[in-house]
């Protein structure tokens, strides 16, 4: 594992070359460009704004919208990354074809483009919450935003070891990306993005703290919701899903690694 | 010092019928009815395969379609792994085969160059003293600022061709005589071909063409059904290969 990613690391030009590319292309024929990526998260978050606290009477708007696009930042990365990610084999078979570079460079070339792309929604996430000052109860420290840190670093480890797994099902299961996106539409409402997790009780707990995406959410909208570093048990949950997965996506890599290029 | 080996390498794949099956069709089968769904036919691309090449060597392989040879040429870059057995290369291969796949279709003939120039290990930096005589050995002259997907076959291939010949190899592997567009094109790509041929220190030769075997290379390999039949100086396993299939066509 450490010999391919210093493979990785040697080939970083090619990599990044394509990532641009991929980014290129994206923004290229808009006019809007880059702001395509902050139109989904903020008509989103003026959708739900309204329907939930002018219909349903939920909560008060500086707590809610600030709620809102970080939870919709950071589920926009990983939803993407994991779908997206889905199709890296099959997107860069003539690559495979011709190069033995090791395969988690091209799952690596998906999510490095969705997290350059949902860096923008990030910023707007936290320059909406620092407007909003939504602390509750008041920040213990004003620089406890830095301790976002960590937990995008997490975020980013546990996309692409997502993104590599679902590559490889993928290979031999073509129906996986639609599956995913069902799963995807499930996961998205029983995770608390558009929702507080205090509105899951009793019984829900421990979906709380099994819930992938609702352990990295946590250490993101923490420190950003409520002015302090997330509690050591969160970021040590975090670590263990993280190396969950990345052992996963190694494993996977050993396992399949050798016989993909017969099956694309 | 650059260096091949190959030791009882053998390499089996399962080709599939179907090309690939969803979820739900693997669980109903596998799950309900309790039957397997595969479709998957082994097949013995290479059996037993030993090879040991240092500085210098010209290998020649030949023997008939099918017979395993393009199938040790990917073997010897690294993209089929050997299912038995061991392989060992050391120095920078280059492999001339395949070499029209893998363009990004929407980026322009100089992003595609510099994508291709980082994926055979050039750095930025590496690059910038090339990009000129590659674009100039195309002669696509304006045409590298249009995307890819525009190009016909022949421009593709100049497009190839010229990055892929612009790295100083000293592992060459080389697919067939390939055709690279018209016939002045055609002429320079030969003559590029037998530079680098001399230049490289190592180079594996796969052609139906015995002359060009005869000429150009020191040893030679006869494979058959994915197995060697025959290895050694050039003239004495070519002659024992024309002694064979004359020997079938008489019988």
């Amino acid at each position: 594992m450490i010999q391919n990613l210093t493979t990785v690391w040697r080939f970083r030009h090619f990599l990044l070359a394509l990532v641009r590319l991929d980014l290129r292309l994206r923004y290229r024929r808009s006019i809007l460009g880059v702001g395509w990526s902050l139109l989904n998260p903020i008509a989103m978050t003026i959708v739900f704004a309204l329907v939930f606290s002018k219909i349903l009477g939920g909560d008060d708007l500086t707590r809610y919208v600030p709620h809102l696009l970080i939870g919709l930042a950071v589920w926009g990365f990983l939803k993407e990354s994991a779908t997206a990610g889905s199709r890296a084999f099959l997107q860069s078979e003539s690559y495979i074809r011709q190069s033995p570079l090791p395969l988690g460079i091209y799952p690596l070339r998906v999510v490095l483009g969705q997290a350059i792309h949902s860096t923008i929604a990030i910023a707007v996430a936290v320059v909406v919450t620092l407007v909003y000052q939504p602390y509750q109860p008041e920040p213990t420290d004003p620089l406890a935003i830095l301790s976002i840190v960590p937990g995008l670093i997490l975020m980013f480890l546990v996309a692409w070891s997502a993104a590599t797994i679902f590559a490889f099902v993928n290979v031999y299961f073509q129906d996986t990306q639609h599956l995913l996106e069902v799963a995807a539409q499930l996961l998205f409402f029983l995770t608390p993005i558009i929702y507080t997790a205090g509105k899951l009780v009793g019984k829900a707990w421990w979906w709380l703290e099994l819930n992938p995406v609702q352990i990295i959410l946590e250490l993101i909208r923490t420190p950003l919701m409520k002015g302090h570093p997330p509690t050591a048990d969160r970021l040590l949950a975090g670590l263990y899903l993280a190396v969950v997965m990345i052992t996963l996506a190694a494993g996977t890599a050993a396992w399949l690694r050798k016989r993909v290029i017969f099956h694309l | 010092m650059a260096k091949i080996a190959l030791t009882d390498v053998s390499l089996t794949f399962t080709v599939h019928q179907r090309k690939r099956v969803t979820l739900k069709e693997y669980l109903i089968q596998t799950v309900v009815h309790r039957r397997s769904i595969s479709t998957a036919v082994s097949v013995h691309a290479l059996a037993g395969v030993n090879l040991s090449l240092r500085d210098g060597d010209r290998l020649g392989v030949i023997g008939h379609n099918g017979a395993g040879k393009s199938t040790l040429l990917k073997l010897l870059a690294g993209i089929y792994p050997p299912t038995v057995g061991t392989r060992e290369v050391e120095g920078k291969i280059c492999s001339l085969f395949d070499i029209s796949l893998g363009f990004e279709p929407e980026a322009t003939g100089w992003d595609n160059i510099s994508y291709r120039a980082f994926l055979q290990g050039e750095s930025p930096a590496s690059l910038r003293g090339k990009m000129d005589g590659i674009a100039a050995f195309t002669e696509l002259g304006s045409f590298l600022d249009v995307p890819v997907r525009h190009y016909s076959a022949g421009m593709m291939m100049r497009l190839a061709f010229s990055i892929a010949t612009a790295i100083e190899p000293e592992v060459l592997l080389i697919d067939e005589v390939l055709a690279v567009g018209d016939m002045a094109f055609q002429e320079k790509a030969q003559a590029r071909m037998k530079e680098m041929m001399g230049s490289a220190r190592i180079m594996v030769l796969v052609a139906h063409d015995l002359k060009t075997i005869r000429k150009m290379c020191n040893r030679a390999i006869w494979m058959q059904q994915g197995r060697v039949m025959g290895a050694g100086p050039t003239d004495e396993v070519v002659d024992a290969y024309i002694a064979s299939v004359t020997r079938t066509a008489a019988a």
